[in-house]
């Protein structure tokens, strides 16, 4: 028995494959991104190494701020609305009183599996200024509130932002839900027959018990925020202006419009950096409430 | 069972919530089956009574649609059969088998769930470049297997992982090689969690649009995300058919979520419990 299952060949041919392609397509590109944020790079001719130059540079750069700040804004609504609107549906959908819990479900989890290109068609037509489902809404609702939503300094990072919200709330609603469900029942009901109204039971009871499935919303929520750029890359390319742009914005423009190949692994260096902190962080939150 | 009030409010809220989420695509069924004026004038955000059912046949016809729709299929099961292929093997390996460094070479690989691909597109591109698959499947298909081998070989892990012991050694007492044992009485016991895995695995990469935008730029090979995006701009006057591309393409996922939606929930469940 050992000695089949410690079969150093077969260990090696069922092992070796999965290794060498994570190695060569995911595992030496980060080094190469690392290394590469030193270096003065077209992507064609030999690299020079110019040390610190190109931090230097990002760090006096107004549109990598821009990004930052963009990503963050992005980061805090996903947290806000996505977050927010999940655990509410989570609540309502753990009230025994509430029929079609399968219709639900479904319907909620649909926008997740559809193709982004889809979504932000979709979303450019509800928002266009004219004939979009957004504006003729508020007009019937008779608010004056006309906006060009997607052209807007201040507004395209929000409206591409909750696009993101409408897509993916189902899926933190999934993971709370399926948490949730996983409590034992007796827990629960225990509850119910001392009284407990569904608020305190959601309040006391399903969020502390919900804490690991949380912290993982989290880590989902914020570094998809500070990650994002498929969806400015189909509903704005990252304008009006620069008004759209986030690291990941940076780090494609940087590499493939204007061909910095080096500064554009510098951008992507402090996003790896940012997306580690903030998991880091999230996790030592939630290790100092357990005690 | 007695219903209050406020569980009439909350069914309204839900109510309310899941037209949020299902209306944006009964509007866009809706226009993929309307002409222009209706869609922009007369009749925007209803069901029209005279439906344009020769927007699907220019869908098909006049846009690259079909060509799009092949390549989306050929690189995604070509990549679902990688990911197994890899996968497989190496979460039996490294749950069933007995070596030192399994822990190290399991701790490796889920690096992989952690990393954003943003972060690695740069030398990626370049890779691409110097393997000379740029602007073939293979562009497509190699970074695909390589970035879900670590979620699919955690799903499988989390199954082999409950089988008892006995299981191989009746098998190895019977003569069988480890191998064998490993393909014909191991395997079917974990087909479950392999259906879970595949069908995450199918939809990530039918939709999957960044890595595609930046690798990809010949039209015979564009895969449906990207494929429709450059519609967008040349078509943008037919809004009909363009919407039945739409339409057209979204009708796989949905169709798999619809039939497996178990599996796709208890996909994301065992992911966040890693990930987190």
């Amino acid at each position: 028995m050992e000695k089949m299952l410690g079969n150093k060949r077969v260990i090696a041919l069922y092992t070796l494959p999965a290794l060498l392609v994570f190695t060569v397509v995911v595992f030496y590109p980060i080094l190469q991104t690392f290394y590469k944020s030193f270096f003065e790079w077209d992507g064609l001719t030999e690299a020079v190494f110019t040390g610190l130059d190109n931090y230097k540079e990002l760090f006096t750069d107004d549109l990598f701020y821009e990004s930052m700040k963009n990503g963050i804004i992005f980061a805090v609504i996903l947290v806000v609305f996505q977050m927010g609107l999940a655990t509410l549906l989570m609540f309502a959908l753990m009230n025994n009183k509430v029929p079609f819990k399968r219709f639900f479900r479904s319907s909620f989890f649909i926008p997740v599996v559809l193709s982004i290109t889809v979504v932000c068609q979709l979303w450019s037509a509800i928002y266009d200024p004219e004939f979009g489902l957004l504006n003729n809404l508020f007009a019937a609702l008779g608010l004056s509130y006309r906006q060009n939503w997607l052209s807007d300094l201040n507004w395209a990072i929000v409206a591409v932002a909750f696009v993101n919200v409408w897509q993916f709330t189902g899926y933190q609603f999934t993971i709370m839900y399926s948490g949730a469900k996983s409590i034992p029942e007796d827990y629960l009901e225990a509850a119910r027959i001392d009284g407990a109204t569904n608020m305190q039971i959601n309040l006391r009871i399903l969020l502390p018990m919900l804490k690991d499935t949380y912290r993982m919303c989290f880590v989902f929520a914020i570094t998809g925020g500070l990650n994002a750029f498929a969806h400015m890359n189909l509903l704005t390319k990252g304008g009006p202006g620069t008004a759209t742009y986030t690291l990941t914005y940076m780090t494609f423009r940087s590499a493939f419009t204007v061909g910095e190949y080096g500064y554009g692994c510098t951008s992507a260096v402090i996003l790896v950096l940012q997306c580690l902190l903030a998991t880091f962080l999230i996790n030592k939150l939630f290790s100092f409430k357990e005690d | 069972m007695k219903r209050k009030v406020s569980d009439y409010i909350v069914i309204a809220l839900l109510v309310l919530f899941s037209v949020i989420c299902i209306y944006p695509l009964l509007y866009l069924l809706f226009y993929s089956l309307k002409t222009n004026n209706e869609i922009f004038f007369t009749n925007p955000f209803g069901p029209t009574m005279n439906p344009q059912f020769d927007n699907y046949v220019r869908a098909v016809n006049a846009f690259d649609l079909p060509v799009y729709f092949r390549n989306s299929i050929l690189v995604t099961l070509v990549s679902v059969f990688g990911i197994l292929v890899l996968a497989l093997p190496f979460a039996y390996a490294t749950t069933r088998m007995t070596w030192k460094l399994k822990n190290a070479a399991v701790n490796y690989l889920t690096l992989g769930l952690f990393i954003p691909t943003q972060v690695i597109i740069i030398p990626l591109a370049i890779l691409v470049k110097k393997l000379h698959i740029a602007n073939t499947y293979f562009a497509l298909i190699i970074p695909y297997i390589a970035f879900n081998l670590a979620f699919t070989s955690m799903v499988i892990s989390t199954s082999f992982r409950s089988l008892p012991k006995e299981m191989e050694e009746s098998a190895f007492l019977d003569g069988a090689s480890v191998t064998k044992t490993f393909l014909h009485i191991m395997v079917p016991l974990v087909k479950p969690a392999i259906s879970t895995a595949l069908i995450f695995a199918f939809l990530n990469i039918w939709n999957e649009y960044t890595l595609a935008s930046i690798l990809i730029s010949k039209p015979a090979v564009k895969t449906l995300p990207i494929g429709l995006s450059s519609f967008v701009g040349q078509h943008s006057t037919d809004w009909g058919a363009m919407g039945a591309c739409f339409v057209i393409s979204s009708i796989p996922t949905i169709a798999i979520y619809l039939i497996f939606s178990e599996q796709v929930e208890k996909a994301l469940t065992i992911g966040g419990a890693v990930k987190g």
